[in-house]
């Protein structure tokens, strides 16, 4: 809303953009000029749809997850679909803090099965923080994947990266056509 | 076998100076788009085989399914989350660098030790070995497919015990032959003997495996026969195993036999296998030491030659004396991606109060385990306290449980 504010006549302006708090100071031929001149309320798609994705997971189709929740630090992980298909966790590798990372880069990997399965970021940005746990108890990622199995904490560098991955309800189509074929 | 074309000919009889280098052929490139690739290599080095096999999983086509078949000279390779300390007695790897009361067994000479890009344990590799590798789709793969073609493959040339096990291996079954049984599964034989009978079978072929996003790769042994299996026990048991603590991937040791068959055969055998599974006529290209001149191929090579790869993979692990009689110095070092990151010494007769104890000695703290080549040389001054005699005992034990590295990996052919 501030950001529609012309900058002729701010104060007056200020004055009719919140509660009433005392009388605006302008004559009625300045009022209805600035009135003209504010935008009419048009809320930004992105910033309604960002605010129903904040608290939704999202998926790829290599099967990882992100959680925005808290847009500083989102984390990252392995999906059920996933972790049922790897078969028993033994190790995981994690990737360091402090890492730069582009969207599909491996950052990790798990072993399962005498497999070692690449592990990709959904997003590009800082690796913050990994799940020390995993060093332990790498069946973690199997007994929970999507909560206490998480990989890492990223600082995502470019939010519009979030826009090309599914959401749960999308995801879950994905896998039962995958498993169709 | 392809034929050598003239140039090929003439390039292996003489000496090639180093300034000639030899891109991979665009026929050659070209061939990494066929929906169906069949190589064979003709190198004998590990690490330049599995940088080839790396390099197929990353370059060829994403629909196509590639076979590469290979000879290793003796070398020990690890799984990509193993511990080397763990699961090889390195002192025997380098037998010209240390004492000959050391060099049990006799003859093989010095060995590689290679870590591997892919998951699973440590195998022994040598001429009576063939490795065979398939590459294919990610939504295409099983873990068993591939073993079960290979005991296709054994069964072809008369090898009826072969059959595939729950551990994706494959073992060949030492019971008599039973009527009641006889059916093309390629998981069961008429030879199977009952759980609890000591015939148990005997291994002759591991499975390991490496997932990416659009291919997999799924990689075996096949114990054909080696020279070596009385040898190879020594190899891949470690004196430091009871006295370490580690994370990560260990070993399932099984009982191995040979299977008695020619290389050549079996590995003409695996081809027409392949080649029936994909509806394919076509013959292996053979692969080989000019591989070595594209340069992914060599980066390869050389991530899979450095020291960093091989000791700095290693998943975090601790080494203590405590339950060892003969030193009278605790000492005990944690170890985290191959760098020493904490420990404590203590003289034990004054058991474990933290008076008695004093952190890392010395210049270890941070150290790489694998740059240390002489324990007396790290300890000698840095235990003041401690008599000369029971240093001596320390580093002794230390030398057994941690040896020094052998050199450079070997880069001359056998």
């Amino acid at each position: 809303m501030s950001a529609a504010i012309a900058q002729s006549g701010v104060a007056a302006a200020r004055a009719l953009q919140g509660p009433a708090r005392g009388i605006a100071r302008c004559s009625r031929q300045q009022y209805l000029r600035l009135r003209a001149q504010q935008q009419p309320f048009r809320p930004a798609v992105r910033s309604f749809s960002a605010g129903a994705r904040v608290w939704e997971k999202r998926y790829t189709e290599d099967h990882e997850w992100i959680d925005t929740s808290d847009p500083e630090s989102a984390s990252i992980g392995i999906s059920t679909y996933a972790a049922k298909a790897l078969g028993d966790v033994v190790y995981v590798e994690l990737p360091t803090e402090g890492t730069e990372v582009n969207k599909g880069d491996a950052i990790g990997a798990v072993e399962s099965v005498k497999s070692a399965s690449d592990i990709m970021t959904p997003v590009s940005g800082t690796i913050l923080e990994v799940n020390s746990v995993l060093e332990d108890k790498p069946g973690t990622i199997n007994s929970s994947p999507e909560g206490d199995g998480w990989l890492a904490k990223i600082k995502i560098s470019s939010a519009q990266e979030l826009d090309a991955l599914m959401d749960a309800e999308g995801y879950r189509k994905f896998t039962e056509e995958t498993d169709k074929k | 076998m392809i034929v050598w074309n003239s140039a090929c000919r003439s390039a292996r009889l003489s000496t090639r100076p180093l300034t000639v280098r030899r891109c991979l052929s665009q026929r050659t490139l070209d061939r990494l788009t066929d929906p169906v690739q069949s190589y064979i290599s003709t190198s004998r080095d590990p690490y330049l085989n599995l940088s080839i096999e790396h390099f197929l999983l990353q370059q060829s086509a994403p629909e196509s399914v590639v076979l590469l078949l290979y000879v290793n000279r003796p070398s020990i390779i690890i799984g990509r989350n193993q511990n080397p300390w763990l699961e090889v007695n390195l002192a025997l790897l380098d037998p010209s660098s240390h004492d000959q009361s050391y060099s049990e067994p006799p003859g093989l000479g010095a060995v590689d030790l290679v870590r591997r890009r892919s998951g699973g344990g440590t195998v022994f590799h040598d001429e009576g070995n063939v490795n065979w590798t398939v590459i294919c789709p990610s939504k295409d793969f099983t873990r068993d497919q591939h073993a079960e073609m290979v005991v296709r493959a054994l069964r072809d040339c008369g090898i009826d015990r072969a059959r595939v096990n729950v551990r994706h291996d494959i073992v060949l079954d030492q019971g008599q032959h039973s009527l009641t049984i006889g059916s093309d599964d390629t998981h069961s034989t008429p030879y199977q003997t009952p759980e609890a009978d000591a015939r148990k079978p005997l291994k002759v072929s591991g499975s390991a495996y490496k997932l990416t996003r659009q291919r997999a790769l799924h990689h075996g042994t096949c114990l054909l026969s080696s020279p070596n299996l009385n040898i190879i026990p020594h190899y891949l048991h470690s004196p430091a195993k009871p006295y370490m603590t580690a994370r990560g991937v260990e070993s399932v040791s099984s009982p191995v036999g040979n299977i008695l068959l020619s290389n050549e055969r079996f590995i003409a055998s695996v081809q027409k296998q392949f080649g029936k599974l994909y509806r394919s006529i076509g013959d292996a290209q053979e692969v080989g030491d000019e591989w070595q001149e594209h340069d992914s191929v060599r980066k390869g090579c050389d991530e899979l030659k450095s020291p960093e790869w091989t000791y700095l993979q290693t998943p975090q692990f601790s080494i203590s004396n405590q339950s060892d009689t003969l030193t009278d110095v605790d000492l005990e070092l944690s170890v985290r991606n191959g760098v020493i990151s904490s420990g404590f010494c203590g003289t034990r007769k004054s058991g474990y109060s933290g008076a008695a104890r004093t952190g890392l000695p010395a210049g270890l703290d941070g150290r790489r385990l694998h740059d240390i080549s002489s324990w007396d040389d790290e300890l000698g001054g840095s235990l003041p306290s401690v008599s000369h005699d029971r240093v001596t005992r320390l580093c002794k034990w230390l030398h057994m449980m941690l040896p020094p590295p052998i050199g450079r990996p070997n880069t001359h052919f056998r």
